[in-house]
């Protein structure tokens, strides 16, 4: 009797001990990440048996168990993920938006400045100092498109770094979990019921850090191992066996490395993309924004090489020479083979080219071109439209395209399957410079100008429409011919007036009635265009000629001269060049230059607005998730001051038990003696 | 809900961190004055933000280009006002030189006046602006245009060439006029024709008082030119094309002699006579639009030389009128260029005005959207201040709290 009470003393004891134990555990670890609060569950012994009453015997600690929510954990699980990847996006389209809205500033003022000095050119086009100020600005205008592309250069390198550790970290973190299944297994094996709960906090806040980086699932069978998937179900852990996570070099852009999940025997490639959480986004960052801003910026430089190079080309310099390039040919054969890349799994040998025509058509899109039962098929990687581009034929055939550039077989041949990645802009603004370095090579003069006899009464026109050649044009104007008369007049017999009207173009030396070298008609309210020379040379330029005039027949004509208009003071060209800032040039003839720069930075901004809500809401919703757990895992210190004050006088109280029961045993000893 | 300790620290810290980066965002937008910063702040306002800045951008380069313009077309009007005067004195010269009373000596320096002044024409003709450019050479503006022949004659060696600026979106305005527009297109004041006469004796006066194409159509310059003839004996007027086809009268109309006054018409051109045919006068007439205002001047200076007691004063006289005539025309045409260069001027001013309204209205559009409304933003500041200053309050008042305190 006294034995027992001495025992139930005892058992209090101790329970009260592991209580306290408990406790201090909780309390020393009220800053541990990932520490789920722990609790001894407390059994009163079964009693014994007297007579007909059960006497308890005390109490034990049954177990120590985690106050573990696994549904709440899982919530917060899911959502770390999301805000993981949530806030990595945000970090990242913040810091494009900074580059883009100062970058693309500094950017705009160049164009602008750049057309300012222009517009001077135009004004003055013998002033030396107003040319070399076009110099000037155009240098600052490749320099600025330089450096922002080295900066989105930069952030994608650095994205990339970041992928590489993340795979190192998740590396790692997969070795550990596995060592601690096998630790697990082991203990398990050994103290049945009992967890060893610090072991199972240790991994879960592992899988909690994974999920920082990956989207994550658990499996947990019988023996309380744990095996991760990422992703989309890849296995990371599986059992005590470890996957780890290795980065390739992306193949064919060497930049857009893929990620490979890689156990024992086998090696698996990962979709990037689908990975969620802080990898997903980053990969997400890099293929989508950072490079359609990569595309934009490529797009904007090569429009205005182009455009700049085309009117240069149009008019001729101080010295009468055509206008060379101002800025880099837009189709060096190194940047038309830039523009197409082939994976190495090709198993044909075609090298093609990019070369574009049109730079209002080209789209930021990319393209890939298959070979598909010995057609090439184009398709739009962005929304996924595809184009026949016909069969292959050999080096050198030209596929045209719908936007603005030719697919050129080079050399070799294609084999069945073989793919072709095609990104139009590719290298348009790192590789942009100025090839224009004398001032006296600014293409200022028009070549050929028209002028009016004064004689004219009514609304006859004509217009130079294009110059392909401005020298030739210059030469056959006033060299071949004594200066080009075109005559134009209503047509003698009309079906009725005012409808139909004639045009002669004449050498001013041979007059008709020699033989013209043009002649033709155009009804009411259109016009003709002539190329000059006419077909079969080579054209040097080209005419328009429109109007409604009165008075019939050859007599009542409407008469212009075409003649070289080549001069120091002649600005035309210029003028025209400084007009193009104005005129839609690029994304299909709809946004001026500036234009698109704005609406490329606009949508990088509404990216960043949009991904900082969506990090705001993550980040609610998984304090929300934390919240929940924490009520039921967390520890709070005042709850445990409690248990404390409660566990000591437990003891305490024990010890009494004790103390009573010896008193008793003294009691019954001192009758005795 | 139990709170667990780590869990209060965490959602303290993250408010207050909260709060401070909202504070520094609403710190940054006060200080720089402006709603948006960055792309990110109003994605949709900034796509307009930049097209209110192209705008203006545009309408600064327009006002450039106006003030360019502007100074072109002012040294232009000063010049042909110039020019205005210097006619103006020679033609009141010329009016002197007609007095009967004149001496020799006199008329020799009135011609001496007249070709000091015809010299400095010559010069305003090669004027040059401040780049050293010459303003009435077309797109040639680095050579001479006018360079005097030694037999004095004035030839332009500039182009018809005119250089514009774009001073709006769609307007050019030309900041030169060539030469040949400026001095060389002077308009024939008989009309479309000049006169060759050929006449039977001294006496004889008649002229061209006009002479114009009034039908195109009709007017064949392979017939050219045609020669008006009075016959030596029966005074008859007729007109011959260069084919020697009659033109004039018409059939079934007979040849009759000419009535003072009478419109000459044949293959739509119209001539007027003045002065008194004789028989056997003819008068050729030459296709001839304009006169350089030089060959007038050149002119005139040939009829100063010739001596006023010539045999035929009559024909001295006729000369002088059609001498006068045309040199009036040189200063209708300098002030009608004058008048071109004011209306570009007007023009311009006019435009700069838009500019400007234009530019006040963007600005205004641009503040709307880009400028930080103070009174808001401040109020927003202070309400954030205040909440970090209670959420920091609470906490160092919270965090205190606890049982340990009492055991």
């Amino acid at each position: 009797m006294t034995a027992s009470l001495y025992q139930t003393g005892v058992s209090g004891l101790l329970a009260a001990q592991q209580h306290l134990a408990t406790t201090g555990h909780n309390i020393s670890n009220v800053n541990t990440e990932g520490y789920t609060r722990q609790r001894a569950e407390q059994n009163a012994a079964v009693g014994q048996v007297s007579g007909p009453n059960f006497i308890g015997s005390g109490t034990y600690i049954q177990d120590i168990t985690r106050v573990y929510n696994q549904f709440s954990y899982k919530e917060q699980l899911t959502n770390q993920s999301k805000l993981g990847g949530a806030n990595a996006l945000n970090s990242r389209l913040i810091q494009l938006d900074q580059i883009m809205s100062t970058s693309g500033g500094a950017l705009t003022s160049s164009i602008e400045q750049l057309y300012l000095g222009l517009n001077g050119v135009a004004d003055n086009p013998d002033d030396t100092g107003l040319r070399s100020i076009v110099i000037n600005q155009a240098k600052t205008l490749s320099n600025d498109f330089n450096s922002l592309n080295d900066n989105i250069d930069q952030i994608a390198k650095s994205v990339n770094g970041e992928i590489e550790q993340v795979a190192r970290s998740i590396s790692e973190i997969s070795l550990e979990i596995a060592a601690i299944n096998d630790t697990i297994l082991q203990s398990q094996g050994l103290s049945q019921g009992g967890q060893a709960n610090d072991l199972l906090d240790k991994r879960d806040q592992l899988v909690s850090q994974l999920s920082e980086y990956t989207r994550v699932n658990t499996m947990v069978d019988n023996n309380g191992v744990m095996s991760v998937m990422i992703g989309q179900g890849n296995t990371l852990v599986a059992g005590i066996t470890p996957l780890t996570l290795e980065v390739a070099a992306g193949d064919p852009d060497p930049v857009q490395s893929s990620l490979r999940l890689v156990g024992p025997n086998s090696s698996v490639a990962l979709n990037a993309a689908q990975l969620g959480s802080a990898l997903g986004a980053s990969v997400e960052f890099r293929d989508q924004h950072l490079a359609q801003t990569q595309h934009e910026i490529d797009r904007l430089a090569m429009a205005i090489s182009a455009t700049l190079n085309n009117n240069q080309a149009s008019g001729l310099d101080l010295n009468g020479q055509q206008g060379i390039n101002m800025f880099t040919d837009i189709n060096t054969l190194a940047l038309q083979a830039g523009r197409v890349a082939s994976p190495s799994t090709n198993a044909g040998n075609l090298q093609a080219q990019i070369f574009i025509t049109d730079t209002a058509l080209v789209p930021t899109d990319q393209f890939d071109v298959r070979l598909s039962l010995g057609e090439l098929v184009m398709t739009n990687l962005t929304d996924g439209s595809t184009t026949n581009l016909g069969p292959v034929s050999g080096a050198g055939t030209v596929h045209s395209t719908p936007f603005g550039f030719d697919f050129v077989e080079s050399s070799g041949a294609a084999s069945p399957d073989d793919l072709f990645i095609i990104t139009p802009g590719k290298n348009s603004a790192a590789l942009i410079d100025v090839t224009l370095n004398n001032t006296h090579t600014i293409a200022a003069s028009s070549a050929v100008g028209v002028s009016a006899s004064t004689n004219n009464v009514s609304d006859g026109a004509v217009v130079i429409t294009a110059v392909n050649d401005p020298q030739a044009a210059r030469t056959y104007s006033s060299s071949t011919n004594a200066g080009i008369m075109v005559d134009v007049f209503e047509s003698p017999a009309p079906a009725a007036p005012g409808t139909v009207f004639e045009y002669r173009v004449y050498n001013a030396a041979t007059p008709p009635p020699a033989i013209p070298m043009a002649t033709g008609t155009y009804a009411a309210g259109s016009s003709a265009v002539i190329d000059l020379p006419p077909s079969p040379a080579a054209p040097a330029f080209q005419i328009e000629i429109s109007g409604q005039l009165v008075g019939a027949g050859t007599h009542a004509r409407e008469t212009f001269t075409i003649a070289d208009a080549f001069g120091a003071g002649n600005g035309n060209n210029a003028l025209a060049i400084a007009k193009t800032q104005e005129q839609p040039l690029i994304n299909g003839n709809n946004e001026t230059f500036s234009q698109n720069l704005a609406t490329a930075t606009a949508k990088v901004g509404s990216s960043a607005s949009n991904a900082e809500l969506v990090a705001d809401t993550a980040q609610a919703l998984y304090n929300q998730a934390y919240n929940r757990n924490q009520a039921t895992s967390g520890v709070n210190l005042d709850e445990e001051a409690a248990n404390l004050l409660k566990f000591q006088q437990a003891y305490q109280a024990s010890s009494q038990i004790i103390s009573t029961a010896n008193t008793i045993f003294d009691t019954i000893l001192s009758a005795v003696r | 809900m139990r709170v667990s300790t780590a869990q209060f620290y965490l959602q303290s810290g993250l408010q207050m961190s909260n709060q401070n980066a909202e504070v520094a965002e609403q710190m940054s937008h006060l200080s720089s004055g402006k709603r948006i910063l960055t792309a990110k702040d109003d994605a949709v306002s900034y796509g307009t933000l930049i097209g209110f800045n192209e705008s203006l951008a545009n309408i600064e380069k327009y006002q450039r280009n106006i003030t360019q313009a502007q100074s072109h077309n002012n040294l232009q009007e000063v010049v042909f006002s110039e020019a205005e005067n210097l006619l103006n004195a020679i033609k009141e010269k010329m009016l002197q030189a007609n007095n009967g009373a004149m001496s020799v000596e006199d008329i020799e320096a009135i011609a001496k006046q007249i070709g000091n002044n015809t010299e400095q024409l010559f010069d305003i003709a090669n004027s040059q602006n401040e780049h050293g450019d010459y303003i009435f050479a077309g797109y040639q503006s680095n050579q001479q245009p006018f360079s005097q022949e030694t037999d004095g004659r004035v030839v332009y060696n500039g182009d018809d060439g005119v250089r514009e600026i774009q001073v709006a979106k769609n307007i050019d305005i030309a900041t030169n006029q060539s030469g040949a527009a400026a001095f060389i297109q002077v308009k024939n004041h008989l009309g479309d024709f000049m006169g060759d006469y050929t006449y039977a004796s001294s006496d004889s006066d008649v002229v061209l008082a006009t002479a114009n194409i009034i039908d195109r159509g009709a007017y064949n310059t392979s017939d050219a030119p045609h020669t008006l003839n009075i016959d030596s004996v029966t005074s008859h007027l007729t007109v011959i094309d260069s084919n020697g086809v009659a033109v004039f009268p018409t059939a079934p109309a007979l040849p009759e002699p000419y009535v003072a006054g009478q419109t000459i018409t044949f293959d739509g051109i119209e001539v007027t006579l003045s002065g008194n045919p004789l028989p056997g006068d003819s008068i050729t007439l030459t296709d001839q639009t304009t006169e350089s205002i030089f060959t007038t001047l050149h002119n005139a200076l040939t009829w100063l030389e010739q001596s006023p007691n010539s045999s035929s004063q009559n024909q001295r006289q006729a000369q002088y009128n059609q001498i006068l005539d045309q040199l009036s025309s040189g200063l209708h045409h300098m002030t009608s260029r004058r008048v071109d260069s004011g209306v570009r001027l007007q023009t311009l001013d006019g435009l700069a005005s838009r500019h400007l309204d234009a530019e006040l209205n963007i600005s205004q559009g641009k503040s709307t959207l880009e400028d930080l409304d103070f009174a808001k933003a401040i109020s927003e500041f202070e309400q954030s201040k205040i909440a970090l200053q209670a959420s920091q309050q609470a906490f160092s008042k919270v965090q205190g709290l606890t049982l340990f305190n009492y055991i």
